[in-house]
Formats: structure tokens, sequence, C-alpha cells
């Protein structure tokens, strides 16, 4: 098996992962206004949801879920990365939902084992 | 030899090949500032955020069990009567008694009670519940030796020393000392001589705290029991000045010198008087002068120191003893050894003087009532100091031993009543006890080298100031024996003197006795009163405690006895030749009172002879004025005698000398 990876079944999936993401924001969040004393437990729940999806993919990866939230108020916000890996198989994805109070931006990177 | 392993794994088995290739910067968000947002952005203010400063408690109930109290009344009454006995009314009682007793079972009910009754009874008896115990523990059990330490010394800050001739205490605390300085001795005083008198400060003996300027060196100075910033002094000319401290150092007022003593005022006293201002005053001169430092222009009273208050045969005084107890009478101490009491408030001036107690060879310099028993007093003169008893006059009660220094000054512990002090000629200064011991004192110290003249005890008690003749004052602190009082100590004292005065009176009684024999003897027979000296086998007999002084006294009596021969032998003479010339009777006067026994002849010669025509108005005063005292004091005697034709009632002395005096004229005529 492990010499027949087939590409569709071990790749990185971007709108896969993106699908999966936006469910979880939507899970966690809603229509929820900006409420600083809830946001814990919103990025929290947002990471540990969209981490349970990926697993049940059921891929050989490991993966990194980051989870940034902020309120609407006229800031600016720039996020970058950049990654030394197998280009061929490992990926990244990052989602950025918004409601009418606040951003929020998911990234997740899939390392292939 | 070189031994090579080489261990094999095939690429398969290390896994996927790696294959890792940098991946360029990737930009994930970009959201830029916008203000639109910000606009919609409210910021909140003020902000309430609740926050808890208050130290945390906590509250917890825990439960006990509780002690229940209750008050319960017990009424003790006399229990066992049947309702219908009433304890109170004995009839009922007796008559219950009565019943009671005829009961054949009382006699076994009481058999059966006693020995548990008795039981009882023996515990109440074995153990005293009440007892109270440590009661016979004494306190303050004091078996220290008695003791006194200098705390300080008083110099005399000038060049030309002069005596400390008087300390006063401060009355309100141990915290200052007035002493008069003065040079006693007689014209050595040099015109360079500082005339001032110092208080000092207790605490600081290295400058005077006031100084006193009078016009001449005060003899004596005294503070006002009841004021303090008041202090009365005597001078050396004789003057009375006072000074109130607040207003300096001169004198507040003087006494103009005419109206003042003719000699130094060697006393002052203050009167215990509501305004606190009178005082009194005397001197060798002989006076006795009352003021009232609000009118110090005259005196308010004046009284001589003579029985007839005659200022020329006057005697001087040292001393005053003024007790405030006994506001109008008091005591003087003469330069003739004798003791003086007098009523200021009597009716006739002849009664100004109550009593005369004559025991002292040379000047009286102290005299003071025991605080604790006013009826006795010290007296300090000559060799030794004396206690009297107010009762007897004829000799004091008690004595201490002949001194080889003469005595200055004396006083009484004002909380002991048998401590008194003594100061000396040699510079000592004596602390005696007459409980402790009699024939010795407790403590003798060595003060200065010099002469001390001068002695006050602070009224605690505790410290005495005495006054030397080169005018240093010795403070001395004495050890607590010496000022705290034993338990019994009053009791103690009242019965010695008790006991002395009582001895006194049989030995007078005794001698009494024996003279009143003697004159019958020589009545009934002259000539053989001489040998009366032989004859004294009662003195030996007599108590021996003091045997030295009845010694003298009976050779006094010797004396008195030889004195009374003469006398009779004269008067015989006289008989025969009758009438005598009066020449030859004052002279037997004079050659009396060369003798000294006046008193006794004139006793004999008012009694025995009362209507000799031949005695002169002269004679007749003096022998009327001893007759007197003489009286009083032997009319036992003149009855005894039986040929007493006049006999003066004691009270009447004076209308009965007057009588002779009346009567003598008449007779001489006749």
């Amino acid at each position: 098996m492990d010499d027949f990876q087939s590409g569709e079944e071990t790749a990185f999936v971007v709108d896969e992962v993106t699908n999966i993401i936006k469910e979880a924001v939507e899970g966690a969040i809603g229509g929820n206004g900006y409420q600083h004393n809830k946001v814990n437990q919103w990025t929290s729940n947002v990471v540990e949801q969209c981490l349970n999806q990926l697993t049940k993919l059921g891929k050989p990866f490991k993966y990194i879920v980051t989870c940034v939230i902020m309120q609407k108020n006229g800031a600016g916000l720039h996020t970058a990365s950049s990654c030394f890996w197998d280009n061929s198989t490992d990926g990244s994805c990052t989602v950025r939902w918004e409601n009418k109070t606040m951003f929020c931006i998911v990234s997740v990177f899939g390392l292939a084992i | 030899m070189e031994i090579v392993y080489v261990y094999t794994k095939k690429r398969a088995e290390f896994g996927r090949q790696c294959n890792f290739s940098d991946r360029a910067a990737e930009l994930h968000v970009d959201i830029a500032p916008d203000d639109h947002a910000l606009e919609d952005f409210i910021e909140r203010d003020p902000v309430d955020i609740g926050i808890q400063c208050v130290q945390e408690m906590s509250e917890h109930d825990a439960n006990t069990e509780r002690f229940e109290t209750g008050a319960r009344g017990i009424n003790h009454t006399e229990g066992g009567w049947p309702k219908d006995i009433n304890p109170h009314e004995v009839e009922q009682v007796t008559r219950y008694r009565k019943k009671v007793e005829k009961d054949e079972m009382y006699i076994s009910a009481v058999l059966q009670l006693g020995t548990s009754m008795e039981h009882c009874i023996k515990q109440n008896n074995a153990i005293d519940i009440y007892e109270e115990y440590f009661e016979d523990v004494n306190a303050e059990t004091i078996d220290e030796a008695a003791s006194a330490k200098t705390i300080n010394v008083f110099r005399d800050p000038n060049e030309i020393k002069r005596t400390a001739t008087h300390i006063s205490w401060f009355p309100d605390g141990p915290r200052k000392l007035a002493v008069a300085y003065c040079n006693l001795q007689f014209q050595s005083t040099s015109p360079d001589t500082s005339m001032d008198s110092y208080i000092w400060d207790v605490e600081n003996p290295n400058k005077p705290e006031t100084t006193l300027k009078p016009v001449s060196p005060l003899v004596c100075l005294e503070y006002n029991p009841k004021d303090s910033h008041i202090l009365l002094g005597g001078c050396y000319n004789g003057q009375i000045a006072y000074w109130d401290t607040r207003k300096g150092s001169q004198p507040v007022e003087l006494t103009p010198i005419e109206q003042s003593h003719r000699d130094p005022a060697y006393k002052t006293v203050w009167i215990q008087s509501k305004t606190g201002t009178e005082c009194f005053s005397t001197s060798t001169d002989g006076q006795v002068l009352w003021w009232d430092i609000r009118k110090m222009g005259e005196p308010t009273d004046k009284m001589y120191l003579d029985k007839k208050q005659e200022f020329a045969n006057a005697q001087g005084a040292y001393c005053l003893e003024y007790e405030p107890t006994m506001p109008t009478k008091f005591m003087t101490g003469t330069e003739q050894g004798n003791i003086i009491s007098c009523n200021r408030k009597a009716k006739t001036p002849l009664d100004k003087i109550a009593a005369t107690f004559t025991g002292h060879i040379g000047p009286v310099y102290a005299l003071q009532r025991n605080p604790h028993f006013t009826k006795n007093f010290l007296s300090i003169g000559d060799w030794c100091a004396r206690i009297w008893s107010e009762d007897i006059r004829e000799s004091s009660i008690m004595w201490t031993k002949q001194y080889s220094s003469y005595l200055t000054d004396g006083c009484w512990s004002p909380i002991r009543p048998a401590v008194f002090f003594l100061t000396k000629m040699d510079g000592t200064l004596d602390v005696w006890d007459i409980i402790f011991k009699q024939n010795n004192p407790t403590l003798t110290l060595q003060v200065c080298d010099v002469p001390l003249y001068s002695l006050r005890v602070q009224e605690q008690g505790k410290l005495v100031a005495a006054g030397s003749q080169d005018g240093t004052t010795t403070l001395l602190e004495l050890s607590e024996g010496l000022y705290s009082m034993a338990r019994n100590e009053k009791n103690l004292v009242t019965a010695m003197f008790e006991r002395e005065t009582r001895r006194e009176k049989i030995l007078d009684a005794r001698h009494r006795e024996i003279r009143l024999k003697e004159r019958g003897k020589t009545e009934g027979s002259k000539g053989e009163g001489g040998r009366r000296g032989s004859q004294d086998p009662q003195a030996e007999g007599e108590e021996g405690e003091k045997a030295a002084e009845e010694e003298e006294q009976y050779q006094e009596e010797d004396l008195y006895a030889k004195a009374e021969k003469e006398f009779f032998s004269i008067i015989e003479a006289e008989k025969k030749k009758q009438p005598t010339p009066s020449q030859d009777f004052s002279e037997v006067e004079k050659q009396d009172e060369l003798e000294g026994k006046e008193e006794k002849h004139v006793d004999i010669f008012s009694s025995g002879y009362p209507s000799r025509p031949e005695t002169t108005t002269d004679e007749n005063e003096i022998a009327g004025a001893s007759a007197k005292e003489a009286e009083s004091s032997f009319s036992g005697e003149e009855e005894g005698e039986g040929n007493n034709t006049e006999s003066v009632p004691p009270d009447n002395e004076e209308s009965g000398v007057t009588e002779v005096a009346a009567e003598e004229p008449k007779e001489a005529e006749g």
C-alpha cells in the first residue's frame, strides 16, 4: 500500500479542505457579532472542528491549523508564510471568512508522511 | 590486521525519498485599513468593570454546649419544728421539748444522732475553714541595721564662713531647703561677712536657688506651712522679716527695731491660723512677741518670760515649741535651763506661765513635743537630752547618758514615735531609738569635723538636714527602718512613757515622804537632822534603774536638809530674840538665796510662821512668789506639820500672799 499511493488519494486537495474550514467557521461563529469574551472559545472551536474533519479524511498527512479572529474596526491585517517541503505532495490552504463585525482567517498546512 | 564490518540495508527500507524544496513566501491575508469600518465602531466610554479589593471573609457557625446558671436563695431559720409550733415562742418550744423528751424513742434517737453529730463537730474543730493564713507574717520585716548615707552637702558659698543656724524644709515635698546663716559668736563678725541666707534645691549643691538678703544676718528661717512662697526669718538684731520668694531677695516687710527683740531673734514659729499669716518669736531678751505679717508695725501680743510678767526679770529663751493641736499653749526653753510652759490666752497675766520644768543645767537649745504623744516632749540642753511628761514637773521621765560633748539641737522623727535625733559639738549626729536601745544611740554618724549646730527632719522622716558651724548643710538619707513605723511601736512607746511617768511619780512621792519624816524629826529634836544622810536605807531599796540619777537627787536632799537645819536654827535664835529687827530677816533671805534653796525655806516660812511681824514688804513679795510654787507641790506636808495656822488653798495663793502683806503692817504697829 505504501508503495502504491494514488495521486488523488494522497494529495492535499485544497477545495476539499476549504469546504471543511468554511463549515467549521460557520458552525463555530455563525451569525454572532464580535464579543471579546467569546473570541477565545470561538478560535479553539474552529481549529478543533477543522482538525476533526481533516483527520476523518483518512489521508496520511500531518496537519497544522491556525485561526485568527479580528474585530472589524478598520485596522489592517497582513499575514504571510513560507515553507520548505515536498512541493509535489504537501500543500496549504487559507480561508478568509468575514461577517459584519469581524474577520476570521484560518490556515491549514498539510504535510504528507 | 584491519577488520571491516559492513552493514547493508536496502534503499526502499528507508521509506520514501525526501525531495524537499523551498516554497516561496505566500501572502495569506491582506486586509487593508478601512475608515468606514472605523466609523461604525463606537468606543465604549466609560467602561464599567467590577473589581473586588476587600479581604475575603468567610463565616462559620459552631455549636457549643450551653452552661445553665441560676440563682437560688436559702432561708436560714431554725428548723425541725412542726408547723403548728412557732420557734420564737418560748412557751410553745419548751412544751414541745418536754413532749419529745418523754417519747420513748427520744433517748435512742439522741444516742444514734450523737455519734454523727460528734463527728461533724470534730471535723469543724479540726479545720478552721475561716482561718486566715499568713495573718501573723509581717510584710515589712526590717532587720537591716540602721544606717544613713550622705546625699548632698550644701556649702556656704561665701569666703568668710558662717554657721548654718537654722534649717527649714520646703513644706510641699522634699525639694528645697531654706538655711539661715549667721555668725553667732559675740562681736566676732567682721564687716565683710555676707548677710545672705539661701534656699537650696536639694538636687543642686553648686548654686543656691534663691538668695535672701536681710538687713542683719538671719538666725532662724521658717517656711510658712500654708504658703510655700512665704518665709519668716528672725534677724541677729532682733527684727523679724518675711520674704515672698515671688517678690525677690529683699524682705517684703520688717518689724521696726524699737518694737522688735533686743537680742537675736532665736526662734520664730508660724501659728496655725485661718489666714496663715500669724507667727510668734522669742529671743534671749525674754520676750515672746506675736506678729501678723499683714501688719508688721507692732506685735499683736507680747509676753515676758517671768512669772510676774516683769521684763527686768524675764528669762531669755533659745527655743520655742508650738503644737498646732494646742493653739494657745506653747513652751519655751530658756538660757537658765528651764522649760516654761505658757498659755497665751490666760485670763490674768500671772496665769500666762502655766508650769516650769527644771532639769537642764545649761541653756535649752531645742524643745519639741512628740508628734504622736503631745503630752511628752523632748528637750536638748547641756550634755543630755531629756524626755518629759507634762504631768511631772519635778524631773524628766527619761534622759540620755551624759555626753562628753555639748548638745546643740535635736528633734523627734515625724513618723516613728520612738526615734529622735541629736546633734553635738563634736560634729556627730545621734539617732536614738528608745524602743531598741535606751542606754546608747542606735546610730552615731560623724557628719563633719566641726560642731553641728542645727538639725531638721523632713516631714516624711526619710531625709535629715544638719547644719554645721562652718556653714555646710549635710543632707542625709536614713535607712528604711528609721522612718517606717513598726506595727506595735505606738503601743510600746505609750507603755514606756507611762511606765516611766509612773516610776517618776513613785519616786517623787517617796522623796516627799522622806523629807516629811526628816522634818518631823528636826521639829522634834533639833540638831539631829544633820545626820539624816546616814539613815538612808530606803534609797538603796528604790528602783535601781537610774541609780546614779537618784544618788544625785539624794545629794540634793542632803543639801536641802542641811539648809533646813541652818534655817531652823536661825529661826529659833530669832524666836528667842523676839521681836527681831527686820534687818536680820533680810539677811536670812540673802543667805537662802545664796544657797539656792529659796523655795524650800519659804515654804516653811510661809506655812509655819505666817504672821511674823518683823517681815518687810520686800521679803514678803519674794516669799509669796515662791510660796505659790511650794505650796502647790508640798501642800501635803503642811497638814502633816500640825502647827500650820494659815493654810492657803492652792488656787488662791496670790490672795494669800497679799493677806500676809496686809497683815504685816498692822501687826508691826501693834
